[in-house]
């Protein structure tokens, strides 16, 4: 924690209560970057004037002045937050057996639909619970999530006539089910939808999102779905990366972007099952088809305007920029599984997130017979929300730690055996944030976010710096 | 992009990618800030950003 602005009265960095400012190489030719890993603050300087700035300069005093605010800021982002939203489960089942899934298949093949008017008793527990905290006139999201939400559609679409003046509502979908009478009823309504797809053609996309009794056409369904979707803002595709596709990223980008796709998450997949252990890529092997990927999405970008934000990258940019402004929650410590948002199952178990609907022992209480405020004090939910970088190693002395979060803590739990242990891809993330912080340097970062991301109303400049290291 | 420019990976060799000569500042530092309201997970993200 930073001191006051007395005990901080030190001319220099590094010692006692002046600012501590690291060094980063960033694999940029002629600027490095210096990072307070307490409170993410940055700079990008030339690296034949890294000494000048640390003995004493402009862009120093300034942040001296502003250090307080920054730590303030972070400490709010960090523990300060209350859910704004939940990832309803309307159902257990699934129609298909992805290799990688964090459901386990026992409840994907046989698990519960959750009845409908379960679904209305879940909605109304809900909208309680957040008009408590929530202020007046913003309202909760709601997002149908799974396994595959369409299976029970009757009750969703009861759910979302029901309820859309209260929630605003989301739904994540592999598409098979997707037929035109729900998607016009999506749309119509407004939700949110996301798609999930894994490969250039039908041949990768099948290595890993299948159906039970093998390859289906789960591919040709995602394809009409995006057709479909063409020019409806509020859409976006998955591609969970894995040893199976990891080498076709660039051509599933250049798909995706010939699509109009608006956005995508290109997802390491996340590790906390066997089956996406299986089929996971090294962590040394990522960063360079990720990375040459990004750079063909923004190359189509510059010839053809249709800008496609990949919203992990476009986070940990933010993360950089304005750390408060990142619309994900995993790149952060502790995560937002049950602060930001949390996890509900279709028997009305409550978990900190998605990730943990397999593992027992997070289920934080039932929302039907202790509620939302009993699961949110339970340990189950304890363990995940105290899960802090800052009292870990190698976390702890990692400048990056706040550009990255760490994630995720049901990936470190179940796959590398603790909370106070690192998730699966830690190389990959120390190279985004360095490439994210050559794309700052050389003032490319606004390709790869959101149009008008700094335009948001309340959004404020902290610090904006730019010239010699010694200018006044 | 030439082999040669072509991204690595490894930790001790940051990944080089090509840039245009482009920075002159010595030092740029920027920082923004506003209410924070990100719900989005790596099962999920929001497009649309609309709250009301």
């Amino acid at each position: 924690m930073i001191g006051t602005a007395t005990e901080t009265a030190t001319p220099f960095v590094n010692t006692g209560g002046g600012p501590l400012l690291v060094p980063l190489e960033i694999g940029h030719p002629s600027h490095l970057a210096i990072v307070d890993p307490d409170t993410a603050f940055w700079a990008i300087v030339r690296k034949d004037r890294l000494a000048d700035l640390l003995a004493d300069s402009t862009v120093v005093r300034e942040y001296r002045q502003r250090m307080e605010v920054c730590a303030t800021e972070m400490q709010g982002l960090r523990f300060g937050l209350k859910p704004s939203a939940v990832y309803f489960n309307p159902t257990d089942r699934c129609n298909l057996d992805c290799s990688y899934c964090y459901i386990p298949r026992d409840m994907r093949r046989s698990g519960e639909h959750m009845s409908e008017a379960r679904l209305l008793e879940s909605l109304g527990l809900l909208r309680d619970y957040f008009s408590r905290h929530m202020p007046q006139g913003r309202r909760p999201r709601v997002i149908f999530h799974g396994a595959e939400p369409l299976l029970n559609f009757k009750a969703v679409r009861t759910g979302i006539l029901a309820f859309e003046k209260e929630f605003l509502f989301g739904v994540q979908t592999n598409a098979t089910l997707l037929d035109d009478t729900t998607l016009e009823f999506l749309t119509r309504h407004q939700v949110s939808i996301g798609l999930s797809l894994d490969g250039p053609t039908a041949e990768v996309t099948n290595r890993t999102r299948k159906g039970w009794q093998g390859p289906g056409d789960v591919h040709e369904s995602v394809l009409s779905a995006m057709e479909r979707l063409r020019g409806y803002p509020g859409y976006s595709v998955i591609v969970t990366i894995t040893r199976e596709n990891v080498g076709v990223l660039t051509p599933l980008v250049e798909m995706l972007h010939a699509y109009g796709v608006p956005g995508c998450l290109l997802n390491a997949t996340r590790c906390t099952l066997q089956g996406a252990r299986e089929v996971r890529v090294a962590d040394g092997e990522l960063a360079g088809p990720f990375i040459r990927a990004l750079e063909r999405n923004d190359e189509l970008f510059r010839q053809t305007g249709h800008k496609m934000v990949v919203a992990n990258f476009a986070n940990i940019l933010l993360a950089i920029l304005a750390p408060t402004a990142r619309r994900l929650m995993c790149d952060i410590s502790p995560c937002g599984g049950g602060r930001a948002f949390f996890a509900l199952a279709a028997n009305g178990d409550l978990f900190p997130c998605s990730e943990f609907i397999g593992l027992e022992s997070f289920c934080g209480g039932n929302l039907f017979r202790e509620g939302v405020d009993m699961a949110m004090s339970s340990p189950a939910f304890a363990a995940v929300t105290g899960r802090d970088v800052d009292r870990f190693d190698p976390c702890r002395r990692c400048a990056i730690r706040h550009y990255c979060g760490s994630p995720c803590p049901a990936e470190a739990h179940e796959m590398n055996g603790g909370m106070e242990q690192i998730g699966a891809f830690c190389q990959f993330y120390e190279e985004q944030v360095r490439y994210a912080f050559r794309l700052i340097a050389d003032g490319r970062a606004n390709d790869f976010l959101w149009d008008r991301w700094d335009d948001a109303d309340g959004m404020e400049t902290v610090i904006d710096f730019s010239g010699s290291v010694t200018a006044a | 992009m030439s082999k040669q420019n072509q991204p690595t990976t490894g930790v001790t060799q940051p990944l080089r990618t090509v840039t245009p000569a482009r920075i002159v500042e010595e030092v740029i530092a920027q920082r923004k800030s506003c209410s924070a309201d990100g719900v989005g997970l790596s099962h999920y993200i929001l497009m649309d950003r609309k709250d009301k």
